[in-house]
């Protein structure tokens, strides 16, 4: 993705070697860990290697995948969106709580989409132009669509989600269900538009130093914001896939679910301002995490297990593959 | 008498750059000796040997009579050495006093710091020297004069025996620089040794007993102070080779391009105003914080001025306005570039290849949904005709030396095909070799239609490059000359003959 | 508003504190109006106990935060605390224990941050992580028993003044002695006000810096024996929440997230502001989930008031 555009036609043969041999180092952490797995994967349990497996892996890893796909927009410009949380309960709930029933099943779907573009403006408001921290604000945000979540469902409980909205998780095309075809697109959609578009040499930049970008004419707020909007409209569109997963709505909110976002996103290759990993490294890092707990699962390694080797990969990736790009 | 400091043979070389080739340097207790060379000429790196900043890359450092090798600056600080840098090295959210003692604090028995006895130093030591600075004022809330005091104070905490001064009086009006002045003959008769350095002829003359003068890294002439004259002096710092380092200037000019009208730095200021013809460079020249940074970037809308007015010429021949007040965006769709001086923090993105960065030309002032322009072929294209030594696009800019960087920000512009260039310190941080190509390719981007605006440190390189200088002082123009026949002293002549009045935003005293 | 301001004149470093102040103050004003029984003894001795974790938790974090980093891990190490206080051991081993397993933490940390470059949200989110597991490895459920000794020092009183009182102080004492009597106090705030110039003047700066996260962490063994003590019992994810919860109590009390500026003073304040909102709720009656909303605004507001130059995190 960073390299792409700047390779030459290479003259060499050597040339090209060393070249490859370059690229396969600088490769994120999530390709290793993922090539290991699946080394590691036929000694430890023959399910594992069963293909028809590894759709029902992907299929569960499509709502965080677009999770992932949003954090790592905004992590590309120096912020951070910790309000993943509260959109994903919101949207839960309502389309749990049956509020939406009387209305066109268009409503349902396109809910957790409204939710998270609003979600995602007023995050892109609050860190590019009132300059507030992103850390709190997205927070902020967060809890209080968790507390409206809570104070809702104590007047009235959360049901079941809509039956025909589940055919999303369930349908499937060759084995690939609509979810993950959502998520691929997505994710090819926002890697072609970082490829082609402007937005992409934009990001890039104010990564990289945000001064420099004001001063060669970039529009800094502007790029910051547009990152936190459609990192919003993404989490919506996480969120109605992960509602069309579930059966039975629930209050309580995934704390993990942005822990395992930022998880992914830094095993992907992607930090605060660095894009090493472009769009595929997090996609592979979501696989590997999910591949990864389920043979941890297999080993009989309960959520304990499963915290601790999600902290110390982090800790890990952060360590050999990463550079701090500024602090807060 | 024994010397107090020795330098021998003393090299460095940053990567493959190289900035110091066997100098040698002594210092005598008991006097004060300047350190003279143009920009670039490797003074500050030298003394930053000395203090401790850098380690040389071979060569010996003797502080009396005993090698050392300091590795960090404070151990250059506890063997004697102390520096006032040129850039503060003040941490804003401390007071005066507490700056002035970091790192060596007076401590109580257990341990804690005696901050009765820091308020207490540092008010006997402010009062002798800056009775103005209130030792209990958080630095942030300082101008940058009394910041610079703070920065001088704080190498009067130590009890050293050597003192560095690098640039002092940059932002200091003259009562406070009598003041200095009088702090350093103070230190000279207690029997320590002052590194003077400064490009003010004057006060060097005044104050100095020995002046060293240093040239593109290397050591060129040490002498007593009586035995050089204004001209000599100049003469020897600059060289006869500069003849030939300048391209020739423009022959004829075209039409005024662009006119700066209006622009008022202060509420109560005086006005700006000048116009730049086609095929013209034209240079700001003063002192150092006189306001050309600020003139500057004021014309260009990458900071803003309480009023300013620019128009340009445009295809139809007409004038329009430009409309700088609302940012740097119209300037550039406007056909105006911009190139700071600071190029690593403010113009170019380091861990991004030099194609990346050359590209951005054409990229800016487009929608964010549009597509972006590529052509990895127009780019090296870009990067062969202005001899950027590196053989691979995809290199990170960060990687190259100051004068490929420098090319690779004019490469930005040029794809962008913007016609008027403002450019700060076109050659800060670029070697000798880099220099007289940054100045070919200016000269080439204004014979093709254009027109260049530069402001820069170094009154030679403007001399040499532009067509017509503007002098700077005290944010508004007071004089204007061709740079045909002007020297350096007719422009900092021009510069400070017309400073009549005290002015009281830079009192520290 | 202008002149009530310049009568209270605060420290330049202690940042934004007279709108914490005046917030809290406005507060409680409004809860002895509109609120019958918040005056009342028992209400006044739960809102203490309530809070004394938090400002506890706070305290540590303010240190971290004053480098410009942040420690999210202060959540899981509360837990583990929490749950190695119920450990089938001696109780002076016990105690050992949790200060032993916090100090690891703090060094990890530390040393992540300041030596390997790695960012500090990413550090601590890796141990936060870390920590939660071990915390539930440890006691799986909630429950077991903490040594007596250590819930009657939560409970009771010292003449008039309850002991949560007192854990609240001593912890406030030690923690403005730290930053404002010892040199590593001012280090703190010169390596958070400019690094580069901080190491260039000869500060310490790496070794401040592991010291912060090490300072932290300790504050959090302590804030999780307080909460054993009053809980009487473990609970593996009793500190969870209080991982931001201790960011939020001190960015309310003036600290800033860039670093540089804070003041114990002000993160007692901006801890003693969120346990009121959490007191408060309860005593209105008003749901207890719509707290969240409550503290969420809250936060927006007064962090909309700090004003920056830069964007992002």
């Amino acid at each position: 993705m960073t390299t792409a555009n700047s390779k030459p036609s290479a003259p060499s043969s050597s040339f090209n070697v060393k070249r490859a041999v370059f690229w396969i180092i600088g490769l994120p952490p999530a390709y290793y860990v993922l090539a290991i797995l699946i080394a590691v994967a036929p000694a430890v349990s023959a399910t594992l290697i069963n293909p028809n497996y590894w759709f029902v892996i992907l299929k569960q890893s499509a709502p965080l995948g677009i999770a992932v796909l949003a954090q790592s927009l905004v992590m590309r410009v120096r912020s951070i969106d910790l309000s993943v949380s509260g959109v994903f309960a919101f949207a839960i709930y309502v389309a749990s709580s049956g509020l939406l029933n009387s209305y066109p099943p268009l409503l349902t779907v396109a809910m957790p989409i409204v939710v998270g573009l609003l979600v995602g403006v007023i995050n892109g408001v609050l860190v590019a132009y009132v300059r507030a921290s992103a850390v709190i604000s997205t927070l902020s945000v967060s809890a209080i669509l968790i507390g409206v979540v809570q104070y809702m469902s104590a007047g009235r409980a959360p049901g079941s989600t809509p039956t025909w909205l589940r055919v999303l998780t369930s349908g499937n095309i060759h084995g690939l269900s609509y979810s993950v075809i959502i998520w691929i697109a997505t994710s090819v959609l926002v890697a072609a538009a970082f490829r082609f578009l402007i937005v992409g040499r934009y990001f890039r930049a104010v990564g990289d130093n945000p001064r420099a970008a004001e001063t060669t004419g970039i529009p800094l707020a502007r790029t910051i914001f547009v990152s936190h909007v459609t990192a919003g409209v993404l989490t919506g569109i996480a969120a109605l896939v992960q509602v069309s997963a579930l059966a039975v709505g629930t209050i309580k909110p995934g704390f993990d679910t942005f822990m395992n976002a930022l998880a992914a996103t830094i095993l992907g290759g992607v930090t605060f301002g660095v894009d090493r990993g472009g769009v595929a490294g997090p996609f592979v890092a979501v696989v590997a995490f999910s591949f990864l707990f389920a043979m941890l699962t297999v080993f009989g390694i309960q959520e304990p297990g499963k915290l601790i080797v999600q902290g110390l990969i982090i800790a890990l990736a952060a360590i050999i593959y990463g550079t701090r790009a500024g602090r807060i | 008498m024994s010397m107090l400091v020795e330098m021998v043979g003393i090299n460095k070389s940053f990567g493959a750059t190289k900035v110091l080739s066997d100098v040698g340097f002594s210092l005598e207790p008991g006097s004060v000796h300047a350190l003279m060379g143009e920009n670039g000429a490797g003074k500050s790196t030298l003394m930053r040997i000395l203090s401790g900043v850098y380690q040389p890359t071979s060569g010996i450092v003797r502080l009396r009579g005993e090698v050392v090798n300091f590795r960090t600056p404070k151990e250059a600080r506890l063997a004697g050495v102390s520096t006032v840098f040129q850039e503060f090295t003040l941490i804003p959210n401390l007071t005066v006093a507490e700056n002035m003692f970091l790192g060596h604090e007076p401590r109580r028995a257990d341990g804690s710091i005696d901050r009765a006895e820091v308020i207490d130093r540092s008010r006997r030591l402010l009062a002798d020297v800056f009775p103005q600075l209130d030792p209990m004022a958080i630095v942030d809330t300082l101008t940058v004069a009394q910041q610079q005091a703070v920065e001088i104070a704080k190498g009067l905490t130590s009890n050293a025996d050597v003192f560095i001064f690098d640039e002092p009086t940059a932002a200091l009006n003259s009562a406070d620089v009598e003041h200095l002045f009088k702090v350093i003959r103070d230190l000279k008769g207690a029997g320590k040794a002052v590194v003077y350095i400064s490009h003010r002829m004057n006060e060097v003359f005044e104050l100095c007993d020995k002046i060293t003068v240093m040239k593109d890294g290397a050591w060129v002439k040490t002498a007593k102070a009586e035995e050089f004259n204004l001209h000599s002096l100049v003469a020897t710092m600059v060289g006869r080779e500069l003849q030939n380092f300048f391209p020739s200037r423009a022959g004829e000019t075209g039409d005024h391009m662009l006119e700066v009208s209006d622009l008022r730095l202060d509420v109560e200021g005086p006005t700006v105003q000048f116009s730049v013809k086609r095929g013209e460079i034209l240079g700001l020249a003063g002192l150092e914080g006189q306001g050309q940074r600020e003139i500057m970037r004021a014309l260009v809308g990458v900071e803003s001025a309480k009023s300013v007015t620019v128009r340009r010429r445009g295809a139809d021949s007409s004038m329009r306005a430009v409309n700088v007040s609302s940012g740097f965006s119209n300037a550039i769709s406007a056909g105006i570039g911009f190139i700071p001086e600071d190029r690593k923090q403010e113009g170019l993105f380091l861990r991004l290849p030099i194609y990346d960065n050359i590209a951005l030309g054409k990229q800016l002032n487009r929608s964010m949904a549009s597509v972006a322009w590529r052509s990895v072929s127009r780019v090296r294209d870009i990067i062969k005709s202005l001899r950027v030594a590196a053989a691979d696009p995809g290199a990170p800019v960060g990687k190259l030396s100051g004068g490929n960087q420098q090319k690779v920000l004019l490469g930005r512009w040029l794809l962008s095909g913007v016609d008027i260039l403002v450019i700060e310190e076109p050659t800060r941080g670029v070697d000798v070799g880099a220099k007289a190509e940054i100045y070919r390719l200016l000269r080439d981007f204004s014979e093709r239609g254009g027109a260049v605006i530069v402001s820069s440190r170094e009154l030679a390189e403007l001399i040499g490059l532009c067509d017509n200088i503007l002098i700077v002082h005290d944010r508004k123009v007071v004089g204007q000359t061709p740079a045909v026949g002007a020297t350096e002293e007719s422009i900092l002549g021009t510069a400070l003959g017309s400073h009549s009045t005290h002015d009281q935003r830079a009192a520290v005293h | 508003m202008n002149t009530v301001a310049t009568y209270l004149r605060v420290p330049y470093r202690a940042g934004a504190i007279r709108l914490s102040i005046g917030t809290l103050v406005l507060m409680v004003l409004a809860s002895i109006i509109f609120l019958p029984g918040f005056l009342a003894g028992e209400n006044l001795s739960n809102l203490l106990a309530q809070s004394t974790t938090l400002v506890i938790s706070a305290l540590g974090q303010t240190f971290v935060i004053l480098t410009g980093g942040l420690d999210v891990s202060v959540g899981s190490i509360i837990s583990v605390t929490t749950a190695i206080m119920t450990l089938d051991m001696p109780p002076f081993v016990r105690v050992l224990l949790c200060i032993a397993v916090a100090t690891t933490f703090g060094l990890v940390n530390g040393y992540g941050v300041a030596r390997l470059n790695v960012h500090p949200i990413i550090m601590t989110l890796a141990t936060m992580g870390i920590g939660q597991g071990l915390a539930l490895i440890i006691l799986p459920i909630p429950g077991g028993r903490v040594p007596d000794w250590l819930s009657m020092s939560v409970a009771g009183s010292i003449g008039p003044l309850p002991n949560a009182l007192v854990w609240l102080v001593v912890a406030s004492l030690v923690a403005a002695w730290i930053l404002y009597r010892r040199p590593f106090g001012l280090y703190l705030f010169a390596a958070g006000g400019n690094e580069f110039n901080a190491r260039m003047n000869g500060v310490p700066v790496e070794r401040t810096i592991m010291n912060a996260y090490v300072l932290s962490a300790l504050f959090a063994c302590a804030a999780g024996m307080f909460l054993a003590g009053r809980l009487a019992s473990g609970d593996p994810k009793g500190g969870a929440a209080f991982g931001i919860e201790s960011v939020t109590a001190a960015a309310l009390g003036g600290v800033h997230l860039a670093g540089g500026i804070g003041s114990i003073f002000g993160t007692v304040v901006g801890a003693a502001i969120l346990g009121l909102v959490n007191n408060v709720m309860n005593l209105a009656n008003v749901s207890a989930f719509l707290q969240s909303v409550a503290k969420g605004a809250l936060l927006l507001v007064l962090v909309v008031s700090q004003r920056r130059k830069t964007i992002g995190l």
